[in-house]
């Protein structure tokens, strides 16, 4: 087990590795030198130049990739240019923010999901099936900034139940912080549960279809503990994959949502270090984004072997 | 008297019992303020320049030397009286007394002179040093007296101060010092606010100054400033009641026009100066014959655009000084709006015109340029629309890299600054790459003239020649929209575009 775990962690080094050189790439590509917009309007080409030799900006690509591994290393991952603030403070100000509203809106979309597909699978054909299976697609054509606005005009302007905008710190006020993110979950989690639903209504047909749900059956046990006990479980393999990869590109932040709701997400940091060319920034988010995605995905492997038997006992 | 108008009067009357006596204004009470964009910092070395954002919070915490009245003068803040040199070019301000920077250290001329040269040290590489170009010292004799050294005249030196920006904005030199980089997001003056708390992204709180200067002020106990990026939700958190007063442009027509109608919001809006312009590349066939640049410019209905893009709530300017500005000219040699006369033009110069325009990548920089773009096909001009992000366009801009490209020249309570810029042979931001003597003399001449009937002359005269020369066009006056509660009142006039509520009480 423990040798399992040490090996996930060792793949973990070369996909951070990647994705970090990778986006430093990318961003070196991006055009508006930095240098200019630094300087502004008093940009002329001497001042620009000496800028980028005073910035290290004037170094071969990889020189000054090795230059930023090297800070992180030892701790430093640097302060950004325009605020000053170190990008560990930036992110750690803002990752609570992104988690919370990834594992609301996860818990959601799952909450609404499951409940609706065992009754789709269960009832599969039916009316109801139908109903829901064209309810789901045509969520997923409704663009989530649109839903966003619904719901603040409805629950926050016309009813008033909930704030429109902004967050409140759990410290500081727990009941006014899961109210805050009532909103914003409901929009995220209405553009999950359509596939979520989906997926495990599929499994959950040909799981149902089994010999041993019909042994089930025989023996004369509660319909309830059936679906519930012994179908669900092994159908959940796919669902579980799904949300890992969810939860994933959830810690990237939900740009859309967070500015419309105006959460100081991962989200909002992130484009605004693109637009504002705010690399050390950039660099920095990115790599804990790619750290928590590696690490889902490692919860997800082991949510494998926990579900499915033949798995653990095939395996080791 | 229109809707509208009727709302003006109101909002007109309100700023008018600021400006008096603390007497029919309440005390106390929390005003949330919805700003466009989170604020980056205060340090000037840090941000290089404040977006209107800043100003905003800029207005609360810092001061400046001198403020405008109602009528966009110049009138007494941080200094209490001025005088020039005869030939305009060294300033002197007394400077109030007994003013303390929320630290506890003083207000004096060695602050207002270290902050100064802060900026303007080539060794800090300041973004902000552009903006002082021309001043080129500043002396402190003695603890009360500021005396400004400029490199060229200006006849209207203190109102060009009255900004809450990167450069007229007074910081705590001890403060600086003592907090280095931290400075930034803990910015220290001698304004009616003192910064709380500050959660990046989310909001900042600002609480009452109780050792302010200007006793009986600030009216209110605290401002809450946030950060509300997306125009819809910020007017529903207004109509929801989680902020009182948010800031608004005519791109949001819809709403303005729906708080119009709703008697418990009030509409604030400021005919600024200035205007919504585009500057073409001269050098660049074929916008290089002055035929074709003159067609571009006839081809424009600006009524027509403003329907499109604002529901018509955007004004057409027909000169770069507008309703808002002092310069009221009979005759700025504006071209008229004649397609005909337009393709004619275009007929004449014979070979295909085709050119590219350089627009923002957002969805109101795409409808701006779908709307040219269709307006010149009309008249046979071909115009192939490229959208960069914000960051882009300032490098393209100084490099010369656009065929035509869109710019802006703010709401200002002079025009000098902003003109010479634009126009003068030299300048950095003398976009359209032409360069013409009598221009630059009417130029020169404008800054060093006190009578303001004669300094209207010259930049008729400009306006004249920009226009017959097309070499710069403008699209739309500036009009600045606040939209807040009925109850909110003693904000005055947005002049620049910042929502001023220093003075501000709730009824």
């Amino acid at each position: 087990m423990a040798r399992f775990v040490g090996r996930k962690l060792l793949h973990l080094l070369p996909v951070l590795l990647a994705v970090t050189l990778l986006t430093f790439l990318i961003a070196s590509l991006l055009p508006g030198d930095l240098a200019y917009t630094i300087l502004g309007d008093q940009a002329t080409p001497e001042k620009v130049a000496a800028l980028r030799a005073q910035m290290g900006l004037d170094l071969p690509i990889w020189q000054r990739y090795l230059h930023w591994l090297w800070d992180v290393l030892q701790g430093d991952f640097g302060r950004s240019f325009r605020t000053g603030e170190t990008v560990l403070a930036a992110v750690a100000d803002r990752l609570p923010v992104s988690i919370e509203l990834m594992l609301m809106a996860e818990g959601l979309g799952l909450l609404i999901g499951i409940p609706l597909a065992i009754l789709c699978a269960v009832r599969s054909g039916g009316a109801v099936d139908r109903f829901l299976t064209g309810l789901a697609f045509g969520k997923l054509s409704l663009p989530s900034f649109m839903v966003a606005i619904l719901l603040i005009y409805l629950f926050a302007v016309t009813l008033g139940w909930l704030p429109a905008t902004g967050w409140v710190p759990f410290t500081e006020d727990p009941i006014g912080n899961l109210r805050s993110f009532v909103l914003p979950a409901l929009t995220l989690a209405f553009a999950e549960w359509p596939v979520l639903m989906r997926v495990l209504r599929s499994d959950m047909i040909a799981t149902l279809q089994e010999d041993y749900i019909a042994m089930a059956k025989a023996k004369g046990l509660h319909p309830a503990r059936i679906l519930l006990v012994h179908a669900l479980k092994p159908s959940s393999l796919t669902l579980v994959t799904v949300t890992g990869i969810n939860i994933g590109r959830l810690i990237g932040g939900a740009l859309i949502v967070e500015t419309i709701f105006a959460l100081p997400g991962i989200g909002r940091l992130l484009v605004g270090a693109i637009y504002a060319r705010d690399f050390i920034i950039l660099q920095g988010v990115v790599l804990f984004v790619a750290i928590g995605f590696v690490l889902v995905n490692f919860v997800v492997d082991m949510l494998y072997a926990v579900l499915d038997p033949r798995i653990r006992h095939g395996r080791a | 008297m229109t809707k509208g108008a009727r709302l003006l009067v109101l909002a007109a009357a309100a700023a008018m019992f600021a400006a008096g006596p603390a007497m029919a204004q309440k005390q106390g009470g929390t005003l949330t303020v919805g700003l466009e964009l989170d604020i980056p910092g205060f340090d000037p070395l840090k941000v290089g320049v404040y977006d209107t954002s800043a100003n905003i919070a800029a207005s609360l915490i810092l001061e400046t030397l001198v403020g405008l009245d109602e009528n966009g003068k110049a009138k007494p803040k941080l200094a209490l009286s001025w005088s020039s040199s005869d030939d305009f070019r060294t300033w002197t301000f007394k400077l109030r007394p007994d003013v303390k920077f929320h630290d506890g250290t003083p207000f004096n001329a060695e602050a207002v002179k270290w902050n100064f040269d802060r900026q303007k040290d080539p060794k800090n590489n300041c973004r902000c040093a552009f903006y002082i170009a021309n001043l080129l010292s500043v002396d402190a004799p003695d603890d009360l007296t500021v005396i400004y050294h400029l490199k060229d005249p200006a006849v209207n030196f203190p109102v060009l101060l009255t900004r809450p920006d990167q450069n007229s904005s007074i910081h705590s030199p001890a403060a600086i010092q003592a907090k280095g980089d931290d400075y930034n997001r803990n910015p220290i003056g001698t304004g009616p606010f003192i910064v709380k708390s500050w959660t990046a992204g989310d909001r900042m709180v600002l609480e009452r100054n109780p050792s302010y200067w200007n006793k009986g002020y600030p009216h209110l106990d605290r401002v809450v400033l946030r950060p509300l990026p997306d125009s819809q939700s910020r007017f529903a958190s207004l109509k929801a009641g989680e902020t009182d007063i948010v800031w608004a442009d005519e791109f949001e027509a819809d709403n303005i026009v729906r708080a119009q109608k709703d008697p418990t919001l009030q509409v604030l809006s400021y005919a600024g100066s200035g205007a919504a312009v585009n500057a073409i590349n001269t050098k660049v066939p074929p916008l290089d014959d002055v035929r074709v640049r003159q067609a571009l410019v006839m081809a424009l209905d600006r009524k027509k655009i403003s329907q499109a893009l604002t529901n018509g709530l955007a004004r057409p300017a027909t000169n770069p000084y507008g309703d808002g500005s002092w310069v009221k000219c009979k005759d700025d040699g504006a071209l008229p709006e004649d397609p005909a006369k337009a393709a004619a033009l275009i007929k004449e110069y014979g070979k295909p015109v085709s050119f590219k325009m350089l627009f923002t990548a957002t969805p109101r920089g795409r409808a701006n340029g779908q709307v040219l773009q269709q307006l010149w096909k009309n008249v046979g001009a071909n115009m192939e629309i490229e959208q960069v992000d914000q960051a882009t366009f300032p490098p393209r801009a100084f490099q010369r890299k656009f065929d035509i490209i869109g710019w802006r020249i703010v709401d200002f309570p002079d025009p000098d600054v902003q003109m010479y810029a634009n126009f003068h042979t030299g300048s950095p931001v003398a976009l359209a790459n032409y360069s013409n003597p009598e221009l630059d003399k009417l130029l020169e001449h404008a800054r060093v003239t006190p009578d303001e009937a004669k300094r209207t002359e010259d930049y008729c005269a400009i306006s004249r020649i920009i226009n017959q020369e097309a070499i710069w066009f403008w699209t739309f006056q500036n009009t600045y929209y606040a939209v807040a509660k009925a109850k909110v009142k003693g904000v005055p006039k947005l002049f620049g575009g910042v929502i001023n509520v220093s003075d501000a009480w709730l009824e």
